[in-house]
């Protein structure tokens, strides 16, 4: 137990997950990237401060923080510092901290149900604040976050100084894989552990092609792949769904509606059954006759038409007639020496 | 006249363009087997359309033939004797393209869009396999409208490879399934992703000596690509390398693209990697090493391929959706700049692509 005090948990900021080793750096950090006015660049100290400021200075809404993760960006809460952050986020991003990836192991005494239990709800449940503290008034505080409140809550969990430190960042440039597949690296970030380890992306199978409206996920019911935490981001939307998926849902992208059955291949191949698949038939007719109306005739209108069409029209059939037959190409340019053998 | 126009930036490693570019991104992109004596080059794109056009020795591209499918194209492949070419749309159907006749004619047909398409020949056999959002994963007769075989995918195909006897599938579930063709299809083996995001490409690569195919190289969205025997003779032969990042750290982020395509070169065995960054880098797996890395792009780049003896590298420049944002879905209007044209560029690559000395 000596090793108790080994490792007090970083300040961190609520925003991006980034960890440092004073409140006072936080601060500036939350002031400089997340509560910074795009348009006259002056510094709030708050969410809704800058919302504020916006609002009554610029007149703009602002709907989210700057530079936030994605489930993070929530403008209405009031964080400064590590004050404000809800309590359920400390506890995992605690959890992740000390290496427990979700769903493990980990039933140290921590129970499962330690989603969303308002202190109301505390009562029956077990264990989820230390027996015998009651919440206090301010709300449940973070077992521990707070030096000023350890007097009250001496039984630090000790999932907290789990001696198992993480090392983000220092992997060789061609680690091998071996180490690498067959033991998931602890998470250091719960968002980054949300999209990667503890959610394999089953949710979002609502089948993109039948997704009327194109509705963001929730933040935490989807997985994500941007956030990486600190250092880094990965450029990609957040929603854990291939670009190419993402971008068919497009009303611009929507397959012409067909006619039911196509004449020349076999009739039995298509048969829209499912009334979801109905149902996207008409919708993508639907969006694409809306479209019609207002645009430049990118793809063709929709006109039931034969199903062979020729695109543009092309001078000859390709492979047959062509030119003279070109030895094996040492292609484009007058090209050096060459060709050597392999 | 191009360059004129292009302002730099769109081709700084002064490629030679292709003629009549799609008007919407490439999505896939396909050099003619060695069984055609003239080069010829296929590109699906998200404007529904695959085009073909003949590359010529002086790098010269002429638009041959055009055709369309009812919904944007996701894949294409050519049959082994070049004569036709398959197009796998989002309309949730394959359509054999008769390059002769210039007729189109379904062959394959899913419950969802049909991401991916590729040709098997084995002595005994030949046939389609399509790879869809369907989860399932179909091989076809081309002459008959019900698949020969389908097999369950874990989740919606992401990317596949097919080089006989072995067949490879990426899935979101971030799954990979190997599979052998000989005989007849079957599963061979599920291999543990060895990458922590999505996968986005996949392609395999042959031995040296047995030139045999014994492994994939896999790329994911965290601009990362992993190198994977199937049997691997020692573990430490597996890897994975980063690569598509930003040099630097903007305001004190370093930001990571996606890996858009992977691809083998035909002779040398060593590989390039396409980026959402707008770079291209040729790798060698074997040393370790990266042998070029490309000017940036000021667009992605989506897809690319090499011809059938390693001469060409061709790469595709075009928006890839990678940077839209949740709130710019939400309010319908993506970021997407209708300005910026498509290209596709060719390359002579045989030298660059040189493995390392030994």
């Amino acid at each position: 137990m000596g090793r108790k005090k080994k490792k007090a948990s970083k300040p961190w900021c609520w925003y991006c997950n980034r960890e440092f080793d004073d409140e006072k750096i936080l601060i500036q950090h939350q002031k400089a990237k997340h509560f910074k006015c795009h348009i006259c660049h002056k510094k709030l100290y708050t969410g809704p401060g800058l919302s504020i400021h916006c609002m009554q200075v610029h007149k703009e809404a602002i709907d989210k923080v700057p530079n936030s993760l994605p489930n993070r960006s929530n403008i209405e809460i009031e964080i400064y510092g590590m004050e404000g952050i809800p309590p359920e986020d400390v506890k995992e991003h605690e959890k992740q901290k000390t290496g427990g990836g979700k769903g493990s192991d980990s039933d140290d005494d921590e129970p499962a149900a330690k989603r969303k239990a308002t202190p109301a709800l505390l009562g029956p449940g077990p264990s989820q604040v230390n027996p015998g503290i009651l919440p206090t008034p301010m709300g449940q505080m973070p077992p521990g976050m707070y030096p000023a409140h350890m007097q009250m809550n001496h039984m630090m969990p000790h999932f907290m100084h789990s001696p198992r430190m993480m090392m983000p960042g220092m992997r060789p440039l061609f680690p091998a894989a071996s180490v690498q597949t067959s033991t998931p690296n602890k998470p250091t970030f719960p968002a980054y552990s949300n999209a990667t380890i503890s959610a394999p992306p089953t949710t979002s199978n609502s089948d993109p092609k039948e997704n009327g409206d194109v509705r963001p996920p929730a933040a935490n019911t989807c997985p994500l792949v941007t956030s990486t935490g600190a250092g880094s981001k990965i450029i990609h939307p957040p929603e854990d769904v291939s670009l190419e998926e993402i971008r068919a849902r497009n009303p611009k992208y929507r397959p012409k509606p067909k006619p039911d059955t196509h004449i020349q291949s076999a009739p039995a191949m298509i048969t829209p059954t499912s009334q979801a698949e109905v149902a996207a038939h008409m919708s993508a007719a639907v969006a694409a006759a809306r479209q019609q109306a207002m645009r430049r005739p990118l793809m063709q209108p929709v006109v039931l038409q034969q199903p062979v069409r020729v695109g543009v029209p092309v001078s000859v059939p390709p492979v047959m007639g062509m030119l003279p037959v070109m030895p094996q190409f040492n292609l484009m340019r007058p090209l050096q020496p060459d060709n050597s053998t392999i | 006249m191009f360059n004129q126009l292009g302002g730099g930036n769109s081709n700084p490693n002064k490629d030679v363009e292709v003629a009549s570019p799609p008007e919407d991104t490439v999505s896939a992109l396909e050099f003619s087997p060695p069984s055609v004596p003239q080069t010829f080059l296929v590109a699906g794109s998200w404007d529904c359309r695959v085009r073909c056009w003949e590359v010529e020795a002086s790098g010269k591209t002429v638009l041959k033939a055009v055709q369309g499918m009812d919904g944007p194209i996701l894949d294409v492949a050519w049959h082994d004797d070049g004569s036709k070419v398959f197009m796998a749309s989002t309309d949730k159907s394959v359509k054999c393209w008769d390059l002769a006749s210039n007729q189109t004619m379904q062959v394959a047909a899913h419950d969802a869009p049909v991401k991916t398409c590729h040709w098997i020949k084995a002595p005994n056999y030949t046939c389609l396999m399509t790879a869809s959002w369907d989860k399932t994963l179909k091989f076809w007769d081309t002459r008959s409208s019900v698949p020969i075989m389908t097999m369950n995918l874990t989740e919606r195909c992401y990317c596949a490879d097919v080089d006989y006897p072995m067949a490879v599938v990426g899935t979101a579930d971030r799954g990979i399934c190997v599979y052998t063709l000989e005989g007849k299809p079957a599963e061979f083996k599920r291999v543990e992703s060895p990458l922590k995001y999505q996968h986005r490409c996949i392609a395999i690569f042959k031995d040296k000596k047995t030139k045999q195919p014994t492994g994939f190289a896999l790329g994911s969205v965290e601009g990362r690509v992993a190198i994977q025997y199937v049997t691997p003779a020692n573990p430490k032969d597996n890897f994975t390398f980063k690569c598509h990042r930003s040099a630097g750290t903007t305001a004190g982020y370093q930001d990571i693209y996606a890996v858009n395509d992977v691809a083998f070169h035909p002779a040398h065995g060593t590989l390039a990697t396409v980026g959402s960054d707008g770079s291209f880098s040729f790798w060698d797996k074997d040393a370790r090493t990266k042998l070029k890395s490309s000017e940036l792009i000021d667009q992605p780049l989506t897809k690319c391929a090499f011809n059938h003896n390693g001469q060409i590298f061709a790469y595709a420049v075009g928006y890839d959706w990678s940077k839209v944002s949740i709130y710019q879905l939400q309010l319908g209007h993506e970021h997407y700049n209708q300005a910026k044209k498509n290209y596709i560029f060719l390359r002579p690559c045989y030298e660059d692509l040189k493995p390392r000395s030994t």
